[in-house]
C-alpha cells in the first residue's frame, strides 16, 4: 500500500503509528511528480520540502496535518518560491512574503510540495491557457481532456494522487467545477472565511481560497486550521472559528434541500441527470426534505454576462501593478512607457489582453452604467433572489458541472454566442459569497462528475454535514486517478 | 454608451499599456458584440435601476481601523530583489515622459 | 473690458502619521532611498490596504476646521491610471464619498470677509518619489502611500489676494492641529490652480487654465497675477483660452505650458472591495474633534480679545505653530500677556536669530521665563538687571538663582513703608529742593529721586521711589 493513495486523516494515523515519515512521504510525491504526464506543475519544491520533512522526526498526535505534502497554485504567494500565476508577465518573480494561508498551514508543519498550474491570471476555466499550455485530466490516459480551470494544477496533483491536499483560488467555479472533473472534494468557504492575503487578486469581492481535498471530512479539517480574521486582510471576518469536523456525522433529518428547477433542467446529459434524481432521494431516505423552487431563466441567463463585465473590469485594475518596473517580466524599451507596453503587450497573452480591453472599456465613464455598474445592479438582483431560497432552505443543491470533463476544443476561452446556464451557474456562490462544495457522485464511461452544495453565509458546518451524509452513502470516498483501476 | 468600433479598442487596449495583432482585435470586437448582447438581457429588466450596485457580497461593515504603529520595514535589498534595474538603492527605468 | 476672475484650488497635504495610509511602513522625512517600504508599497501581488486611524482622524480634524459635513462611513474608490509613480496602478482614494463635504473658509482682507466655499475634503495616498536624468529615472518608494488630505474648493475666488491668503490659511491650520508641517518647499503642502476669465456680464464660464508646480507660499499670488494678466492679454487680442496645463516657473516668474489637456483623463474609478465600509461612529468623530488642538484662529481670538495684545505681537506669536505652544505656556503661570509678548518678540527672537535655532531648542523653559518676567512686572528688579540676568543665563545655561548670585543681585526694595522713611529722611534735608518743586523746576524732582537712590545704593524701585516721592511732596506744600 502507498500511503500518498490515502486521505489526510489516514496518512495522519500511520505518521503517529510511524508506519511511514514526512520523509518517505516527500520521496514518494518526488516519483509521481516526476511521473506527472498532466502538465500540472510550475515549480516543484524539491529541496524546500525535503529539508522541512527532514526536520519532521516526532510526530503530533492532535496535529493531523503534521508532516503532510501539499500543493499550493501558483497565485498564492510563497517567500522564496517562483510564483508566476501561470503568467510569462510574473516571469522570475520570487515573492517575498508568505501568505497567510500559507504561513498557518507551515505553523501545523504541513509540507509544502509544489506550485500547480491555473489558467493564466487565475482568469479561465479550462486550464488550457496558462503559460506552460494545458494542464490535462488524469482520468483520460489519451490527454484530450481537460481537467477544469482555473484550479487545473491543483485538481490535477490531488486526482492523480501526488499530494493528498491541494490549495486553489475560486472567483467563478475555479475550484468546485475542477473537482466535479477530477472526482474529488473541492471546497470554498463564505467570502472573507480565509484571509486573502497572499492571493493574487482576480476580483477581490468574488475571490475565495479553498482546496480541493479527497474528503469531506479532510475538506472541513483543513478549514479548521486556515479559517479565521487576519489583521493583513481587512475583509476577512471576524466570525468565530468553528470546529467544522464536529458535526459530520450528524443526522441530517429534517435539513432542506432545494434544487433550482431552471438549472437542473438545462443540464442534458441524462446520465448525470438520472444520477441526480438517485441522490436526491438517498437525500430523501436519509430524511431531508427535497423543495423544487424556481428562479426567472431570464436572470439565470444574465449570470454570465453579469459576471464577465464584473470581473474583466475588476481584473483589469488588479492586474495594473504588473509593468516590469518592480519585479516580474521586464522587456526594454526607449522610454519607460515603450517598456511598460513592450513588457504588457509580451506578458499578456492575447485572451488575457481581450479580458482586460473589455473590463477597461466597461468602467470607462461613458459606459460604466451600462456595462459595469449595471452589472454590479444585476448582482445584487441575482443575491437577493438566492437568499431568498436559502432563507427557506438550507442548502442548494445542483449538479456542479453539465457533463463530464470536455475535449479541449479550438475555440478555448472565446466568449460564446450561447446561454450556458448549468455551466455558469456556480457563480451564484461568489456573487453572495456564499460557501460551497463539490463532491463526486459518479462515473460516465470512467469519467467522474460531480455535485455541488450551497449554503448560507457561515453555515460551513452544516454544509459540511449535509455533503458527508451523501459520501457515506454513495462510497466515493477517496477517489483517484491512480487508485481507481 | 457609445457603438464600439476598432479604433475605440485600440485605445482602450493602448490605455492599459499593450497592443494586440490585427486579428485579435477582430476577435475582440466579436467577442464584444456577444457581450454587448447578454447585456442587452438586463437592460431589458426594467427593475434594474431599483437595485444597489453590489461592492461585497454582504454587508460588509466594520468599526475598527489600523492603530498607527509603524511596523520596521523591509529590508531594502530584498525589497529591490525582484526588480532588474537598480541603481543607489533606487529603481532604475527608462527616461518617464512628460 | 472687465473681466471676472474664477479661481479653484485643489489643495494636497502630505500628513506627518507615524505610518502609511494603507500599510504600516514607517513615515519619514529625509531617509535613506527605498529603507521606508514593505510589500504593500511596491504592489506586490496578494498584498492588501490596511486603512490607518490616525489619517482618519487627521482628516476629521481638518474637515471641522473647515466647518465641513463629516460622513459616518468611509468608502474607499480606485483611481485607474499608469505612470512609473504609481506601483499598484491605481490610487487608492474617495471619489463617491469624500469623508468631509460643503464647507467654508472666511477669508478677512481689509475688513472684508470673502467665503471660500470648499466642495470636498477627501483621504489619499502619495505616490513615490522620482528623480530624472536626461536617459534615465529613479524611483524611491519610500513616499509612495503617505497620507494625502485633498482639499477641494469651488470656482468661487475672484482675486489672487484671497487665492493667496486661503493657501496660506490653510497651511495655518493643518500645521496648528499637527496634522502636516505644512511646508510648500517641500511638497508637503501643494497646490493646483484652476483658473479662468470671463466678461462680467457673460453667464458662461471661460477656458479653464490649470496652474501647477507652485513652490511657495511667496509664489502664489505672482503666479496667479501673471495668469490672470496673460489671460486677459489673450483675450483682449480676441485670442482663445486654450485649455491646457501650465507649470509656475520660478527663475522666470512665469507660467509655461506643461501639456494641453484634450478629453479630460477618465480615471476609471469604482469601489474598492478589499476595504470593508468602515463605520465612523458619533462617539469616534466627536471624539476626534475633541482631541483637536486649538486652531490658530481660536487662538487669535484670545490674544486679541481675552490678552489684549495688538494684532502685529499676534500675528507674530502666531506666524509659527512652536511659538504659540511657548507663548500660549508661559500665559499658564503669568497674566503679564503683554511683557511675554515683547519678551518672545524680542529678546528671544533676537537670540534664537543670532543662535539660528529654533524656539523648541531654547534653553529657558516657559516657568522660569514667566518668573523672571514677574520680578521685573512687579518691580523687583529693574528691566536692565532682568536682561542681565536673562543674558546670563543663556550665556551660562543656570537659573534665575544661580544668575542673580553671580551677577551681585539682590532684590530691589519695593516696601512702601521702607521707601517712605527714606524718601522723608531726604525731604528732611532738603528744603530747597522742596520749594524748587514746588515754584515748577521739575529738575527738582529729578535731584531728590536720585539722592534717594544714591542713598539707598541702588535698591529701591525707581518707579515706586518716584510715586512716593511725588505723594510726599504734595503733603510738604
Amino acid at each position: 500500500m502507498n500511503y500518498l493513495d490515502l486521505t489526510i486523516k489516514e496518512i495522519h494515523e500511520a505518521l503517529v503509528n510511524k508506519q511511514v515519515t514526512p520523509l518517505e512521504l516527500v520521496n514518494e510525491a518526488l516519483k509521481r511528480a516526476k511521473e506527472d504526464k498532466c502538465n500540472a506543475f510550475e515549480y516543484i519544491m524539491e529541496k524546500e520540502a525535503l529539508s522541512l520533512a527532514k526536520t519532521l522526526t516526532e510526530p503530533e498526535k492532535d496535529n493531523l496535518l503534521w508532516g503532510i505534502p501539499f500543493a499550493i497554485k501558483d497565485n498564492i504567494s510563497t517567500k522564496g518560491v517562483p510564483t508566476c500565476a501561470s503568467s510569462d508577465i510574473l516571469k522570475g518573480y520570487v515573492p517575498i512574503y508568505n501568505a497567510t494561508i500559507i504561513e498557518k498551514l507551515l505553523k501545523k508543519k504541513a509540507i509544502p510540495f509544489a506550485k500547480v498550474t491555473l489558467d493564466e491570471l487565475a482568469m479561465g476555466g479550462t486550464g488550457a491557457t496558462g503559460h506552460l499550455g494545458k494542464t490535462t485530466n488524469p482520468y483520460d490516459v489519451s490527454h484530450e481532456r481537460m481537467v477544469g480551470g482555473s484550479s487545473c494544477g491543483s485538481a490535477a496533483v490531488v486526482s492523480s494522487a501526488i499530494v493528498p491536499f491541494a490549495l486553489g483560488s475560486d472567483t467563478g467555479d475555479s475550484i468546485r467545477k475542477p473537482a466535479s472533473y477530477a472526482g474529488l472534494v473541492g471546497f470554498k468557504p463564505t467570502w472573507g472565511r480565509i484571509s486573502r492575503y497572499g492571493l493574487f487578486p482576480f476580483t477581490p469581492s468574488l475571490d475565495s481560497l479553498g482546496f480541493f481535498t479527497r474528503s469531506v471530512y479532510d475538506s472541513a479539517l483543513i478549514l479548521n486550521i486556515v479559517a479565521g480574521y487576519d489583521k493583513n486582510d481587512f475583509t476577512s471576518s471576524r466570525e468565530k472559528v468553528d470546529d467544522y469536523t464536529s458535526d459530520l456525522n450528524k443526522p441530517i433529518k429534517g435539513i432542506k434541500i432545494a434544487v433550482i428547477k431552471e438549472i437542473l433542467e438545462s443540464v442534458s446529459d441524462p446520465y448525470i441527470q438520472k444520477k441526480f434524481q438517485e441522490t436526491l432521494k438517498i437525500y430523501e431516505e436519509l430524511g431531508a426534505k427535497i423543495n423544487y423552487v424556481s428562479v426567472n431563466h431570464h436572470l439565470l441567463k444574465t449570470l454570465f454576462p453579469t459576471y464577465y463585465i464584473i470581473s474583466c473590469a475588476e481584473a483589469t485594475s488588479n492586474n495594473a501593478n504588473l509593468d516590469g518596473v518592480k519585479f516580474g517580466l521586464n522587456l526594454e524599451g526607449n522610454t519607460f512607457n515603450d517598456s511598460l507596453i513592450k513588457t504588457r503587450s509580451e506578458g499578456f497573452s492575447e485572451r488575457i489582453k481581450r479580458r482586460f480591453v473589455i473590463g477597461s472599456y466597461s468602467l470607462m465613464a461613458e459606459n460604466q452604467n451600462e456595462l459595469y455598474l449595471r452589472a454590479t445592479k444585476n448582482r445584487h438582483k441575482i443575491v437577493d433572489e438566492i437568499n431568498k431560497v436559502l432563507k427557506d432552505n438550507d442548502v442548494i443543491f445542483l449538479p456542479a458541472s453539465p457533463s463530464v470533463a470536455p475535449k479541449f476544443d479550438n475555440k478555448i476561452d472565446q466568449l460564446e454566442d450561447e446561454y450556458l446556464i448549468a455551466d455558469n451557474y456556480m457563480v451564484i456562490a461568489n456573487f453572495a459569497g456564499l460557501p460551497s462544495i463539490t463532491i463526486p457522485t459518479g462515473f460516465v464511461n470512467d469519467l467522474p462528475f460531480g455535485f455541488n452544495l450551497t449554503a448560507s453565509a457561515f453555515a460551513e458546518k452544516k454544509l459540511f454535514n449535509i455533503a458527508k451524509a451523501l459520501e457515506d452513502k454513495l462510497g466515493y470516498y477517496n477517489l483517484s486517478a491512480r487508485t481507481k483501476k | 454608451m457609445k457603438t464600439v468600433d476598432l479604433k475605440k479598442l485600440q485605445t482602450a487596449a493602448n490605455r492599459l499599456c499593450f497592443d494586440m495583432s490585427e486579428e485579435e482585435y477582430q476577435t475582440l470586437l466579436n467577442e464584444f458584440r456577444t457581450i454587448t448582447k447578454q447585456m442587452e438581457l438586463i437592460a431589458e429588466d426594467k427593475t434594474i435601476d431599483q437595485y444597489e450596485p453590489m461592492i461585497y457580497p454582504f454587508p460588509c461593515v466594520i468599526n475598527d481601523l489600523r492603530d498607527d504603529e509603524p511596523i520596521n520595514p523591509s529590508n531594502r535589498d530584498e525589497i529591490l530583489k525582484n526588480a532588474q534595474n537598480k541603481l543607489a538603492g533606487q529603481i532604475k527605468v527608462k527616461k518617464v515622459n512628460g | 473690458m472687465d473681466f471676472e476672475v474664477i479661481i479653484g484650488l485643489e489643495i494636497h497635504v502630505e500628513m506627518k502619521t507615524k505610518s502609511k495610509m494603507f500599510s504600516a511602513s514607517p513615515v519619514a522625512f529625509g531617509a535613506e532611498p527605498n529603507t521606508l517600504t514593505s510589500p504593500y508599497d511596491l504592489a506586490f501581488p496578494g498584498t492588501l490596504p490596511l486603512p490607518n486611524k490616525q489619517a482618519v482622524i487627521n482628516a476629521i480634524q481638518v474637515a471641522h476646521a473647515l466647518h465641513m459635513k463629516i460622513d459616518n462611513e468611509l468608502h474607499f474608490d480606485r483611481k485607474n491610471y499608469f505612470y512609473s509613480d504609481l506601483p499598484k496602478g491605481y490610487q487608492i482614494t474617495q471619489n463617491r464619498r469624500p469623508i468631509g463635504s460643503n464647507g467654508y473658509l472666511d477669508i478677512v482682507i481689509d475688513n472684508k470677509v470673502n467665503r471660500v466655499e470648499i466642495e470636498r475634503l477627501h483621504l489619499e495616498e502619495d505616490t513615490a518619489k522620482q528623480l530624472h536624468f536626461p536617459s534615465y529615472s529613479l524611483i524611491d518608494y519610500n513616499r509612495v502611500g503617505v497620507p494625502l488630505i485633498e482639499i477641494v474648493t469651488r470656482p468661487c475666488i475672484h482675486s489672487s489676494d484671497v487665492a493667496a491668503k486661503y493657501v496660506e490659511t490653510i497651511r495655518e491650520i493643518v500645521s496648528f492641529l499637527e496634522v502636516s508641517d505644512g511646508k510648500m518647499e517641500e511638497g508637503q503642502l501643494r497646490c493646483d490652480v484652476n483658473i479662468s476669465l470671463k466678461k462680467k456680464d457673460d453667464k458662461k464660464f471661460g477656458t479653464k487654465v490649470e496652474v501647477k508646480n507652485i513652490n511657495s507660499f511667496n509664489y502664489i499670488k505672482i503666479a496667479l497675477e501673471y495668469e490672470i494678466n496673460r489671460q486677459k492679454n489673450e483675450l483682449l487680442k480676441g485670442h482663445q483660452i486654450v485649455q491646457e496645463t501650465r507649470r509656475y516657473d520660478e527663475a522666470n516668474k512665469a507660467t509655461q505650458t506643461m501639456r494641453l489637456k484634450t478629453d479630460s483623463v477618465d480615471y476609471k474609478y469604482f469601489p474598492e472591495a478589499n476595504i470593508p465600509i468602515i463605520k465612523l461612529s458619533q462617539d469616534f468623530i466627536n471624539h476626534a474633534i475633541e482631541s483637536s488642538n486649538e486652531l490658530a484662529s481660536d487662538k487669535r481670538k484670545r490674544y486679541l480679545q481675552e490678552y489684549k495684545l495688538n494684532d502685529y505681537d499676534t500675528s507674530i506669536l502666531l506666524s509659527n505653530l512652536a511659538v504659540a505652544r511657548y507663548f500660549d505656556e508661559c500665559s499658564k503661570f503669568s497674566k503679564h500677556y503683554k511683557a511675554i509678548a515683547n519678551w518672545i518678540i524680542v529678546d528671544i527672537s533676537a537670540f534664537l536669530n543670532k543662535n539660528a535655532i529654533t524656539i523648541d531648542k531654547f534653553n529657558i523653559k516657559p516657568k522660569v521665563l514667566v518668573s523672571l518676567i514677574d520680578e521685573i512686572e512687579t518691580g523687583k528688579i529693574s528691566n536692565k538687571i532682568g536682561r542681565e540676568i536673562f543674558n546670563y543665563m543663556l550665556e551660562k545655561n543656570v537659573d534665575i538663582k544661580t544668575a542673580k548670585s553671580a551677577l551681585n543681585i539682590t532684590n530691589q526694595e519695593s516696601d512702601d513703608k521702607v521707601i517712605r522713611a527714606l524718601v522723608n529722611e531726604i525731604l528732611d534735608n532738603n528744603e530747597q529742593s522742596i520749594k524748587d518743586y514746588h515754584a515748577g523746576k521739575d529738575r527738582a524732582l529729578g535731584f531728590l529721586i536720585g539722592q534717594a537712590m544714591k542713598k539707598s545704593g541702588g535698591k529701591i524701585n525707581p518707579s515706586i521711589t518716584s510715586k512716593i516721592m511725588i505723594e510726599e511732596l504734595k503733603r510738604r506744600k
